[in-house]
């Protein structure tokens, strides 16, 4: 009974925890640019986030180390530097972003700009951090924003095409405009393939005290949930498609993409963006903070757990209290959001293969699976995904600049 | 030898940045007239809050300015940049009343103002398709 509840929860909270500001940001100007045209895109990057979810809560129920700390271990300090401080100014990046989010939420049911929000916006983030539990901030947050299923609600009464949504499912090559195509489907890689939730995942099995029984909970969770996080990711992208398109509108500010609902749903729809995008950044602000806490933590051997009380876990509470304050200024500066949001998609795809790589390696390592380690399609499957981030990161910034 | 690498990197990115061409700036203004046409409908059913659509009126007046300016350095091949100008000014100046109509809560006037400006939309479109096509 446990367990079913463990299932039911962990794909409730994998649903309404999927979307942020990446994934939205870009599902909806590539909707609006290319209509069903970049639903493939969505598709792959939720099928290496499904095995990479899966295999980062195996590798933790079973070893019963989180991926942080058996990097280290396995390759030691050196290379363990490397990998910190590429994956730790990402995750910083997409911080920035997330609280971004929330403040550009505010701003627009408000009026008041979202510099204004960036201490209060914070200062609440760290608090839940500060006085919350893992649980709260893994199904806190996550059930708030299961109020994103209005997406698909949206693309339903739009009444799409699903003959043309199908053959978006397959990869192709528009007529024009191929750089920003391009772009667009390594920013929605980038945001699908988010090595923060491979982190955070893998401390959470140890949180909650998974072991080897967890092994079929966890699979279904990584599938079903990321499987119906993907499916709101892409009914984002088909209600863009079916709104903007008609009205000859390119998405490129928070403020356009606040339309995205009204024409389907004219009476909530505004509302129901807002509170999407608030609740749903909210978490994985939350997520991220606790993300680069664990790194820390879990690198130099500290002690942590978001379970226990700050003064027995003071450098752990340190550690997001510093970067949460730190992620506050460039929003005070007024830095617009969205370009760090687009600009840490770039930066997520070149780290991706310094994050998966050794990942790789801790997947074959009988010492720590044993008889649970990967086989050849989960090999395979982690193999493309380093070749497609080895791609990305290679192609990502000169099409940002090509692609505006 | 890195250092050789990294510059040559460098000029690849650097060439590969290219300035938005002129049909590209006919997109963006047709986009952002489009905008401002969405958030005015969207106020007309009383679904979005009047700060909001102020703020979205706002930003499309100025966003269309900047690319108007840009239009007016640089016209588009083929296109009659006389009557560009002046349908962009007019969208222009539609969108600020726009703004001054919620103010005023005139329901009426707004929606003969949207009306207006929908116009316009299709003869940028219009003007826009008769363009040169895009490389």
């Amino acid at each position: 009974m446990k367990k079913v509840l463990a299932i039911t929860l962990g794909i409730v909270t994998s649903v309404g925890g999927f979307l942020e500001i990446g994934s939205v940001t870009t599902a909806v100007q590539a909707g609006a640019a290319f209509g069903y045209q970049l639903l493939w895109a969505i598709l792959l990057g939720t099928a290496c986030l499904v095995f990479l979810v899966e295999m980062s809560g195996r590798f933790s129920a079973v070893s019963r180390h989180t991926i942080v700390d058996a990097t280290r271990e396995r390759f030691g300090f050196p290379f363990f530097a490397i990998v910190m401080v590429g994956v730790v100014l990402v995750f910083f990046m997409v911080l920035v972003a997330e609280l971004g989010g929330i403040g550009l939420s505010l701003q627009i049911l408000t009026g008041i700009g979202f510099p204004w929000w960036a201490v209060p916006v914070s200062f609440v983030v760290w608090f839940l951090m500060w006085k919350g539990t893992f649980g709260l901030i893994e199904n806190g947050a996550s059930i708030l924003g299961l109020v994103t299923i209005s997406f698909v609600v949206a693309a339903v009464k739009l009444n799409p095409d699903w003959g043309a949504a199908a053959h978006g499912l397959l990869p192709g090559m528009p007529g024009t405009d191929k750089a920003k195509y391009g772009f667009l489907a390594v920013s929605i890689l980038g945001a699908s393939i988010s090595p923060h939730l491979m982190y955070f995942y893998s401390s959470g099995a140890i949180e909650d005290e998974w072991d080897k029984s967890y092994i079929p909970v966890n699979r279904f969770i990584a599938t079903l949930g990321m499987t119906f996080g993907g499916v709101l990711s892409m009914a984002a992208l088909v209600a863009a498609a079916l709104t903007f398109q008609p009205n000859g509108v390119e998405v490129d500010t928070f403020e356009q993409s606040a339309l995205l609902m009204t024409t389907a749903l004219p009476k909530w729809g505004f509302f129901l963006f807002a509170a999407s995008m608030l609740f749903t950044c909210l978490g994985a602000a939350l997520e991220t903070s606790l993300a680069i806490a664990y790194f820390f933590a879990q690198g130099f051997g500290w002690s942590w757990s978001e379970d226990l009380t700050p003064s027995k876990n003071a450098r752990f509470c340190f550690v997001y209290t510093i970067i949460i304050l730190l992620a506050a200024v460039p929003l005070l500066m007024g830095i617009d959001p969205i370009k760090v949001t687009l600009m840490s998609m770039a930066l997520t795809a070149a780290t991706l293969p310094l994050a998966v790589a050794p990942f790789l390696f801790l997947m074959n390592d009988p010492i720590y699976l044993g008889e649970h380690r990967n086989g050849w399609i989960s090999n395979t499957v982690v193999a493309i995904t380093i070749l497609i981030s080895f791609v990305l990161a290679l192609i990502a910034i000169p099409l940002q600049i090509l692609g505006g | 030898m890195w250092i050789k690498r990294l510059l040559g990197l460098s000029l690849i990115f650097a060439t590969a940045c290219k300035p938005p061409t002129p049909a590209e700036q006919m997109e963006s203004a047709l986009s952002w007239i489009g905008t401002a046409g969405m958030a005015g409908k969207a106020w007309l059913r009383h679904t979005t809050p009047d700060t909001y659509t102020r703020q979205t009126l706002e930003l499309s007046h100025d966003k269309l300015g900047q690319l108007a300016d840009e239009l007016l350095k640089s016209p588009p091949p083929g296109a009659d940049s006389e009557s560009l100008n002046s349908v962009l000014a007019r969208s222009r100046k539609r969108i600020a009343r726009l703004e001054a109509l919620i103010t005023a809560k005139n329901v009426r006037g707004f929606a003969r103002e949207l009306d207006a400006l929908r116009a316009d939309q299709r003869l940028v479109k219009r003007m826009s398709d008769r363009m040169e096509p895009n490389e």
